[in-house]
């Protein structure tokens, strides 16, 4: 739950409010689609929200802890055991192989070698990559390598996953597959925000909340969206 | 500096012109100030590093020229002639010439004839002891009594105030000393000294004390110091009426001044010493070119240092050039992108060459003129240190820093142009992208198929190899026969792998170069036998580059073995994390192949050299006792004394600590090897003073030192050297035998090698053939001749002033030899015992390879500097890398642990490969008898540690700054700069 969070950006003299009060709260198990126009504070909502910067004012509560009151370390952990993140740009390690990359959260988090091993590959197998589980990045398409990131967004079961643009830099066919993958996910109970620019998936997820100027302008709730 | 214009000039040009370019390259080298200062301080230290050998180059050499202004002065040439009256009669021979002015009638007057001279005077010497008197002594035991009329000296050369002389000519009793001598006694004017000869014993005041100038500081020896005392004339012949048998003669010079300055008057000397060689054509005299051979060794000492230091420094120099290749190919990377944005809007290839190659050309400008006067202090350092150590060695040079404005400019250009042709090269390379791919930033492909063109040049470079290694072989060429197997391995790589696949392929060819640069010096002794230091140079190169071949299509092997140890080790602490991060460490450099070898390589490279000259300092340092039994042979301790005085024998070996003794006469003698010159006896264009020494049969009784060959025939060295005692055409000489300049010897003389052995007093010479060669050592150079064979070339010169003494059981050599010093003090005894010769020899070559260390580590810090320059890089590479890691849960600390995994993975296998390579090739080097057979070989562990961890500990330190800064990157920050 986040309660007037606000973030400024200062660069020399000048600041420029990216959010502004903004209020918010999701339950486990939702699937929130976060849209808006191209800077309006969409990813600073979704980095502020998940701990991954910092807040100028408000509070944002995970399971009734403040993530921006604990310690950097503590913080880490916390995500390390409780998030799995997925990026527009994929992000993955380029020296590590689908698998290696695949099980990076869960050694993060403490779990045995073997163990995130054996989730790390069933994963993988699960998002369609099982014949690709020994390459590197830089061997794979795009698409594969999105669905790496979605394997290690989800090998270690996390309570939620924070997608930002998770399919904007794919083809529209793939990013369909990513998107039902993620709804079939989502569906098994995963909490999932997304942030998007595409207007088809927020029409399709259950929630959309709309930030314009670092200001929520709307939060939809529609009975009908397609949730799997 | 023309060629630094020349080459210039089309940056210049571009810089002018071209104002695109010139705004790409001048705000890329602004854009990030530390990493332009790494590039500067790695480049820079090469041209310091070059600068800085040219500087000790100049050094050496101005301060031995100096002795031409203290040392000679006027004198260009010096006539010998044996007997305090021979001058006369020399001049007597030269009488007949006619005078080209009117000279005060002197007994040379007449030499003043010949054309190019401008002055003559004779001159008597005496090597004696000199001694202050009254209870508490000071001693001069190798002083030079000297007798010259001071109003002629004065005259002679035209240039009074260079020849050091004032005051009139010393009246009976009175010395002028000169100002070594003065400092050597503690003595001023006033003082009363006692000069010892013949064995008598006479007193004289100390009239002046003269500047060590011209005639003045005339001394023929080596050294900068001139230890005389100047006395009446007829002094010397009065002395020497009442001389024993025994003892040798006073020698006569007339010293001869060419017309011109100090320098300039040399130039003269092959014309003049012909005429007055035809002059004294059947006089017992020959003729010195006493400045002309001083600054020829000048010009050798100078060029052999230069070389030396230029030689050892050439590894830290590649290390540099390495590094400019490693920041370029890395800034390539980095600005792909940009790179490829430009190109698709219309840069040119030539043109992005040109950006790359101008930024490049302002790094070498500004890091090679930085690096030149940085040069000049680097120059100094090793001056300063250098100094210390030859001022205690036993020819005690004066060392004075010196800076040609050539050398200065030699440095910067040859940093400069090293620099530019690295970077221009490099950017050609770099400049060749697929615009798409660099737009969207992917990775080169894998090109599978072999291009022709690599074909053909691996076609090449084998067959050049295969050409270079046959002839070197056959032609004893080391350095052909080193680098020729790794270039035909290098040809073969492209040309094989066709049919072999790669990672066999290159493991199996660097494995055979690997084994031939450690063994060769066993498998083919005969092309490797005293190697130069060039050969040590190209022997590291090759074994360097061969090992990091070996290394680098192998390191998941090795990076798989130290993942696995980490996750036992991470598995049973619990400590996933630590695990994450050695595998991360692990992954960049082992996935980043060109970048790590290049690392590795640098690193290598001046390690190899660090701890070669560790193991060759430990080990010839741990050979005291093997030495002073090679040198020794069955004596103890080594007597040298005053020929005009000698130690008496008998006297000797009726001490009481004496077992026994052996007499030995050393003469300085002049020697011109037979092909060497091409001379032989016929023309002395090639003769070199040199010391012989004759033996007798109790030189070999009581155990001669060892020799290193002698021809098979013989069934024991005893049996060789009595074959040198029967034979007078023989000789025994050992590998420094003649050799100038510092370093190792460098071509040592074969078994039957001719040469001619020349008195230059009487000028009578005789021919002779090398009847076995000594095992080198830290006493007085050997060349040694049977006694009678002396005799017959030397005459009166030769008597007994040299001895080796026997001890008995129980009794300490050095102290004996301190107890001989003072009993035979008048003799001018100069004892030792061999032991302390030798450590005291070993200690001066163990102070200068600590100076080469020294000079070395500059290299270190090009190797740290390039280390910290990749890991500055790297953190601004990863920036979204490690944004997502620490998005995943990745902590501060594994953040930083990585990167210092990362540097330390480097660093130490770099530092290991090095230190390995160095212990292989120098155990197999000094066990192959290429220095002396029986050599122990042994690790300096301790040393070698402190190597390690020294460029261990400061690797880590450079890579600490940037691994914080990586650590500190904030998640959101660094993933929403990338996206």
């Amino acid at each position: 739950m986040a309660t007037g969070v606000e973030k400024t950006y200062r660069t020399g003299a000048d600041a420029v409010g990216a959010l502004r009060g903004i209020d918010l709260s999701v339950s486990a198990g939702e699937l929130v689609a976060v849209m808006g126009p191209s800077g309006s504070g969409k990813t600073t909502l979704l980095n502020c929200l998940a701990g991954l910067d910092d807040i100028d004012a408000g509070t944002v509560l995970l399971d009734g802890e403040s993530i921006h009151e604990m310690s950097d370390a503590r913080r880490t952990r916390h995500r390390a055991e409780t998030m799995g993140f997925i990026f527009q740009a994929f992000n993955l390690i380029p020296v590590f192989t689908a698998t290696e990359n695949a099980e990076l959260p869960l050694l993060l988090a403490g779990r045995p070698a073997k163990e995130a091993r054996a989730a790390a590959r069933d994963t993988l197998e699960r998002v369609g990559l099982g014949h690709r589980l020994d390459h590197r990045p830089t061997e794979l398409s795009g698409g594969e390598q999105q669905r790496v990131a979605v394997a290690r967004a989800l090998a270690g079961r996390p309570l939620l996953v924070w997608a930002d643009e998770p399919t904007g830099n794919l083809d529209s066919e793939t990013a369909a597959a990513v998107m039902s993958l993620l709804r079939e996910l989502h569906a098994e109970g995963l909490t999932l925000i997304l942030v998007t620019h595409d207007e088809g998936i927020g029409a399709a997820a259950p929630r959309r909340i709309v930030v314009r100027d670092g200001q929520v302008v709307a939060d939809e709730r529609r009975a009908g969206a397609v949730s799997s | 500096m023309t060629v630094v214009l020349v080459l210039s000039l089309p940056f210049l040009v571009v810089l002018a012109r071209r104002p695109v370019l010139r705004r790409l390259a001048v705000r890329n080298a602004r854009r990030r100030p530390r990493e332009a200062a790494l590039v500067l301080l790695g480049s820079l230290l090469g041209t310091a590093i070059i600068t800085g050998s040219f500087i000790v180059g100049d050094t050496l050499e101005a301060s031995i020229r100096r002795s031409a202004f203290t040392q000679l002065g006027p004198v260009d040439e010096v006539i010998q002639a044996s007997g305090a009256d021979a001058a006369t009669k020399v001049a007597a021979s030269l009488a007949d010439l006619p005078p080209k002015r009117p000279t005060a009638p002197t007994p040379a007057a007449g030499i003043a004839g010949i054309a190019g001279i401008d002055g003559v005077v004779p001159m008597v010497r005496l090597d004696a002891a000199v001694a202050t008197t009254g209870a508490r002594r000071r001693a001069e035991p190798q002083a030079q009594v000297l007798e010259v009329h001071f109003d002629d000296a004065r005259r002679f050369g035209g240039d009074p105030a260079a020849t050091g002389m004032e005051g009139p000519t010393p009246a009976t009793d009175a010395a002028a000393l000169g100002k070594d001598l003065a400092r050597t006694l503690g003595v001023d004017e006033g003082a009363t000294i006692e000069i010892f000869a013949y064995g008598n014993r006479r007193s004289f005041t100390v009239d002046r004390v003269l500047p060590r100038l011209g005639v003045a500081g005339f001394h023929l020896g080596q050294g900068s110091e001139s230890p005389n005392v100047f006395v009446a004339l007829g002094t010397l012949a009065a002395l020497a009426a009442g001389a024993p048998p025994e003892a040798a003669p006073p020698t006569s010079l007339v010293l001869v001044s060419n017309a011109g300055g100090v320098i300039a008057g040399a130039e003269g000397t092959a014309r003049v010493k012909g005429q007055l060689e035809s002059a004294l054509a059947g006089t017992p005299a020959a003729v010195r070119p006493a400045k002309q051979d001083l600054l020829r060794d000048a010009d050798t000492a100078g060029k052999d240092f230069t070389q030396l230091f230029g030689s050892i420094g050439f590894f830290s120099v590649l290390a540099g050039i390495l590094l400019l290749v490693n920041i370029f190919v890395m800034l390539a990377e980095e600005r792909k992108t940009e790179l490829g944005m430009l190109r698709a809007v219309g840069l040119r290839r030539a043109d992005a060459v040109g950006a790359f190659s101008l930024e490049g050309w302002l790094y070498a400008l500004v890091s090679s003129a930085i690096g030149t006067i940085a040069g000049l202090g680097v120059g100094r350092v090793i001056v300063a240190v250098a100094a210390g150590i030859f001022a205690g060695d036993g020819i005690s040079l004066e060392l004075r820093y010196a800076a040609s404005l050539g050398s200065v400019q030699t440095g910067f250009v040859i940093g400069f142009v090293i620099s530019l042709v690295t970077v221009v090269l490099t950017s050609v390379r770099v400049a060749r992208l697929n615009v798409i791919r660099a737009i969207r930033d992917l990775p080169e492909p894998t090109v599978h198929r072999q291009r022709l063109v690599s074909l053909v040049l691996g076609a090449l470079v084998m067959v050049a190899g295969a050409g270079l290694t046959v002839s070197g072989v056959s032609g004893n060429e080391p350095h052909a026969a080193l680098a020729g197997p790794a270039l035909a391995g290098l040809g073969l790589v492209p040309l094989a792998g066709r049919l072999v696949p790669r990672r066999p392929l290159v493991t199996t060819v660097s494995a055979v170069v690997l084994a031939w640069g450690v063994l060769c010096f066993d498998l083919a002794a005969g092309v490797f036998g005293n190697p130069e230091v060039t050969v040590f140079v190209v022997d590291g190169v090759v074994l360097v580059a061969a090992a990091v071949a070996l290394v680098t299509p192998n390191q998941d092997v090795l990076g798989r073995g130290l993942r696995n140890l980490g996750r036992r080790l991470g598995g049973r602490s619990g400590k996933g994390e630590d695990n994450l991060s050695l595998r991360l460490g692990l992954a960049y450099p082992l996935a980043r192949r060109f970048r790590t070898g290049m690392i590795l390589t640098m690193y290598a490279l001046v390690v190899f050299t660090l701890a070669s000259i560790t193991l060759f300092s430990h080990v010839f340092a741990g050979q005291v006792d093997d030495f002073t039994a090679d040198v020794a042979g069955g004596a103890d301790v080594r007597v040298l004394s005053n020929p005009a005085n000698p130690v008496p024998p008998e006297a000797v070996r009726a001490l009481p600590g004496v077992r026994d003794l052996a007499a030995l006469a050393t003469v300085e003698a002049e020697f011109d090897l037979i092909g060497a010159s091409g001379a032989g006896g016929a023309a002395d264009e090639g003769f070199e003073p040199w010391p012989v020494a004759g033996f007798g049969e109790d030189y070999v009784e009581l155990g001669a030192p060892a020799l290193d060959k002698y021809p098979p025939r013989y069934k024991s060295e005893a049996e060789a050297y009595r074959a040198v005692l029967a034979d007078p055409s023989l000789i025994i000489v050992d590998d420094f035998f003649l050799q100038d300049g510092g370093g190792p010897p460098e071509a040592a003389l074969a078994l039957g090698s001719e040469m001619v052995l020349r008195d230059p007093r009487s000028g009578r010479s005789q021919r002779l053939r090398v009847g076995a060669l000594a095992e080198s050592g830290f006493d007085a150079p050997i060349a040694l001749v049977s006694i009678e064979s002396l005799r017959a070339v030397a005459g009166d010169q030769v008597v007994a002033n040299h001895l080796r003494v026997a001890t008995r059981p129980g009794v300490d050599p050095q102290e004996l030899a301190e107890s001989l010093d003072g009993r035979f003090l008048a003799n001018g005894a100069d004892a030792v015992s061999f032991k302390k010769a030798v450590s005291d020899g070993l200690e001066s070559q163990n102070q200068f390879f600590r100076l080469m260390q020294g000079y070395l580590a500059l290299g270190l810090v090009v190797g740290i500097a390039g280390l910290g320059v990749v890991m500055v890089r790297a953190v601004r590479e990863r920036r979204r890398q490690i944004g997502v890691l620490r998005a995943l849960g990745f902590g501060t600390s594994s953040v930083r642990r990585a990167f210092l995994v990362e540097s330390a993975f480097v660093a130490l296998e770099g530092i290991l490969i090095g230190v390995l390579l160095a212990v292989l090739s120098t155990w197999r080097l000094l066990t192959s008898g290429s220095f002396g057979e029986g050599l122990e070989f042994t690790i300096p562990w301790l040393q070698l540690g402190l190597l390690v961890l020294l460029a261990f500990g400061a690797s880590l330190l450079a890579t600490l700054a940037p691994a914080q800064q990586a650590s500190r990157i904030r998640p959101a920050v660094a993933l929403r700069l990338a996206d």
